[in-house]
């Protein structure tokens, strides 16, 4: 469905608005907007960047677009799994916390001055982890019905807990510069990280959209109950997602922190936070069944430039906690659209 | 009715699709199914009648899967299947059509269709879209709904009789050899009704078995090859609908025994002096909520009890929420006590002297972790309020008070109110609304799942609130409990008051006949 039949489907007068009496007190180019949030997202997003533009053209310099981009493909590839946790009406929010081990396991086996293991073999390693460790929330969520809320924010504490073992406070150096590649090398002159979360943002897509797993996801998501009656089952989908998930930590860890020639005991903290409010700006229901890839890639890259901007907007200490306000400001704002466009489709 | 009648009926023993042997299955001490058994044959159309709570949506839902029996097997073609698992049912042919539309209401037409067995290429990698788009098309053909609606929409968007239309769909697209149908037409308009009709004789013509449940005894008379009735969880009977007649029908449903239970609780019908004098506490005039129940008036006088019979979803339990103010009205007035009862709140409402005991106590009527004493107080809280504090003590009082009156029996007020037995509970819900000391008392299926000695404990306590001058209006699907506690019953169907019957001339055959919906008729499809 395009926005232009959304549109004409629910004429601008409010008077002529036949669906519910609660959509008249919405206009309807919101409500249209509310329905393909997507679009608002895009809207949104070409706003922000004109508006920087304006302000200061060196923005749109290729060079540093390419760093938004460069920045922002973690979050993306994490954010994808989160959407698909977020569809079944589950959350992660340890997926910061696992990247914060994930980081710090590949920093001692690959460091000269730990392991100095094989590369390669210390990647297969990490995403190992972060799948097994993925998969420990599924298995909580789905067969120990914990609800996720509380799995992931214990297991967010807990891998948090490891991590800080591990490093003993101390920063990892001299890292292999074949593990630094993945962070900041180029194939054809596209940075390896941009090109791992395009592959993965469209394998992503095509496991929504295409494949019967995705709709599964969906179905579960939209009416548990119905899943059940269909056939389905619950347990292995919502295994599925968290365990994908924890994958794509570990992909998002090996293109992220690579780009240092340092790994950093803070590193992964608040990037659930990020995420989350990414996944539902782009629209993503709280309560399941909605949300979709491109929403998702959408709300990671306005959130992301929203960074950018406040630091062209020369803050300086300030930045982190503006940053802060405004990604709290955005979940809000995310969640009351959503509750109000649910409103109107009941 | 259809010719072939005669010769079906003749057909059955070899044909047989579909065995039920001997099922069992309780819910918390209470039998919903009590060893029953019938037979369904290929090319039949087996209707299942029975009141409310008759045990046919158990059974319905154990032929799907989705609950497991606690004794007794289902054969078909002679073997076992596995009870209990959804793909087992769906393996054997089994196909159920819900009473509420079951949908995924986010997804399209096309994906409500096919979840859980999607057409798949790439060695089932991918989802064949093509295939499922076509074959949807076609599937909406032969219901006669290809160009109604548009199947790409999430079906959240759809008409209820659309929605409808996508369950039959994903019935037909699987290979069905049994299809159920639980109340398939409440919610069709004339038209689809005809069109699913057609659909169904051509299913029995291609050998399909179909199970018809339904309330609309004309729908039955037209369409089915044999009827069973199911009461208290127990089979009636079984029999070619050729040899059946809509009074033997309801006699069946209704049952002999059951008079023994009504002339009992008849002997202590209280006599209610008229007083038409008064003003009626409770008074609704044209009372309509588009789509739900229309122009509903009636008056409940201080010290009457008014029983509301009708079958689920003919809206009694919908007209109380308005009332109550727990959903708008879109028209019309409540009046109490004469004066209308302003604004639209179940805080005004409580205000005015309403107070309302719902339907599902677990979970409205009771914060079941919380003890007794707090349960009670809930409502009053504000009343025992002083600057901003509880009393504790006037609580402990007011506490002490309502548990003697109502003869709860609780070890303390402190314990938990889900400790309680099911009898007890709902007189905790009743006495919490009490406390309120409304005028006027509406109670939704007040002795649903409660044992008969507690059941007679509520009702002595119903009665005893009446004559200290209660108004109240008692919804109930249990015929006996309205016929033997009211002083007038109102019938609803379909949304509209159907008939008023007083106390007098009340049986449980002219209630029935009153609530339960000619096929098709017009005042039927106010609903849809």
């Amino acid at each position: 469905m395009t926005t232009g039949t959304t549109t004409s489907a629910h004429p601008q007068s409010p008077g002529i608005a036949t669906r519910t009496s609660s959509s008249k007190s919405i206009p309807g180019l919101a409500r249209s907007l509310l329905a393909q949030r997507e679009w608002g997202v895009a809207v949104l997003l070409a706003l922000t960047v004109t508006a920087v533009a304006i302000v200061n053209p060196a923005f749109l310099q290729p060079a540093n677009l390419r760093d938004v981009l460069v920045n922002n493909a973690p979050f993306a590839i994490i954010a994808a799994g989160v959407t698909f946790v977020i569809v079944t009406a589950e959350i992660d929010i340890s997926v910061g916390s696992l990247a914060g081990l994930l980081s710090a396991v590949m920093g001692l086996l690959t460091s000269r001055d730990y392991a100095h293991l094989n590369v390669a073999l210390a990647c297969l390693i990490v995403l190992a982890i972060g799948t097994f460790v993925g998969a420990i929330n599924g298995v909580l969520v789905a067969y120990c019905r914990v609800p996720s809320i509380i799995v992931t924010l214990g297991m967010l504490t807990a891998l948090r807990g490891a991590t800080e073992l591990l490093m003993a406070g101390k920063w990892i150096q001299n890292l292999p510069d074949s593990l630094r590649f993945l962070g900041t090398g180029s194939i054809a002159g596209v940075p390896v990280s941009i090109l791992t979360a395009a592959a993965l943002i469209i394998a992503s897509m095509i496991l929504a959209t295409r494949t019967p797993l995705g709709r599964r996801i969906y179905a579960v998501g939209s009416n548990v109950h119905a899943a059940r009656l269909a056939g389905l089952s619950p347990r292995r989908i919502k295994l599925f997602v968290f365990t994908f998930t924890g994958f794509l930590v570990g992909v998002a860890t090996l293109v992220g922190v690579t780009k240092f020639s340092t790994i950093d005991p803070a590193i992964g903290k608040n990037w659930e936070l990020f995420v989350v409010t990414a996944v539902v700006v782009g629209g993503a229901s709280i309560s399941g069944g909605k949300g979709t890839i491109i929403g998702t890639v959408l709300g990671v890259l306005l959130l992301g430039i929203v960074g950018t901007v406040l630091t062209f907007l020369k803050l300086g200490d300030r930045l982190t906690y503006w940053e802060r306000a405004i990604q709290g400001a955005f979940i809000l704002l995310a969640v009351l659209a959503d509750h109000l466009g649910g409103k109107r489709e009941k | 009715m259809p010719r072939a009648v005669s010769r079906r009926t003749l057909l059955m023993t070899s044909d047989t699709f579909i065995q039920i042997r001997d099922i069992h299955k309780s819910y918390g001490g209470v039998h919903a199914l009590s060893g029953v058994s019938m037979d369904i044959a290929r090319g039949e159309v087996h209707a299942l009648c029975g009141e409310n709570g008759a045990g046919k949506s158990t059974l319905i839902k154990i032929l799907s899967g989705s609950v497991t029996p606690d004794r007794g097997d289902v054969l078909v073609n002679g073997a076992a299947m596995r009870l209990g698992d959804v793909r087992a049912s769906e393996a054997a042919g089994i196909a159920v059509i819900h009473q509420e539309s079951v949908a995924f209401g986010h997804l399209s037409t096309f994906d409500n269709i096919y979840v859980g067995r999607e057409p798949k290429k790439l060695g089932g990698l991918l989802l064949d879209r093509a295939a499922m788009r076509s074959q949807t098309r076609a599937l909406l053909q032969r219901l006669g709904e290809a160009d109604a609606f548009d199947p790409v929409r999430p079906v959240s968007e759809l008409s209820v009789a659309q929605r409808q239309m996508v369950g039959m769909a994903r019935a037909l697209s699987q290979d069905c050899r049994l299809l159920v149908m639980d109340e398939p037409t409440a919610s069709l308009s004339e038209r689809e009704t005809r069109v699913l009709f057609n659909l169904i004789r051509q299913f029995r013509k291609d050998g399909v078995a179909v199970l018809y449940v339904s309330h609309r005894l004309d729908e039955i008379f037209e369409l089915s090859d044999r009827v069973t009735v199911f009461r208290d969880g127990k089979h009636v009977s079984t029999e070619p609908i050729a040899g059946m007649t809509k009074e033997k029908l309801i006699h069946c449903m209704v049952g002999r025994e059951l008079l023994a239970t009504d002339q009992e609780t008849s002997f202590s019908r209280r006599v209610h002096p008229a007083r038409p004098s008064d003003v009626p506490l409770l008074q609704l005039k044209n009372l309509t909520r588009a789509g739900v129940f229309q122009n509903v008036s009636f008056e409940v006088r201080a010290g009457e009890i008014v029983g509301m019979a009708g079958l689920v979803g003919a809206g009694r339990s919908e007209v109380a929420r308005v009332i109550f103010g727990a959903d708008p009205a879109d028209a019309g007035q409540v009046f109490i006590a004469g004066e209308p009862l302003g604004g639209n709140s179940i805080d005004q409402a409580m205000r005015r002297g309403i107070a309302m005991v719902p339907e599902d106590r677990q979970h409205l009527g009771l914060v079941l972790p919380m003890s007794v004493g707090t349960n009670l107080t809930l409502p009053i809280l504000r009343r025992l309020t002083r600057f901003g504090l509880t009393s504790s003590k006037r609580e402990r009082q007011e506490v002490e008070k309502l548990i003697k009156a109502l003869g709860v029996k609780a070890a303390s007020p402190a314990v938990p109110a889900e400790t309680l037995s099911g009898g007890n509970q709902q007189k905790l819900v009743i006495g919490k609304w009490l406390a309120t000391r409304p005028r006027v008392l509406i109670l939704d299926e007040p002795t649903r799942g409660v044992d008969v000695g507690a059941k007679a404990e509520v009702h002595k306590l119903i009665r005893q609130l009446a004559e200290e001058g209660m108004a109240t209006l008692l919804i109930s699907s249990d015929l006996p409990e309205v016929l033997a506690m009211s002083d007038r019953i109102l019938v609803m169907r379909a949304g509209m008051i159907s008939g008023e019957i007083s106390r007098e001339e009340a049986t449980q055959e002219k209630v029935l006949s009153l609530a339960i919906p000619a096929s098709s008729s017009p005042g039927a499809e106010v609903a849809a």
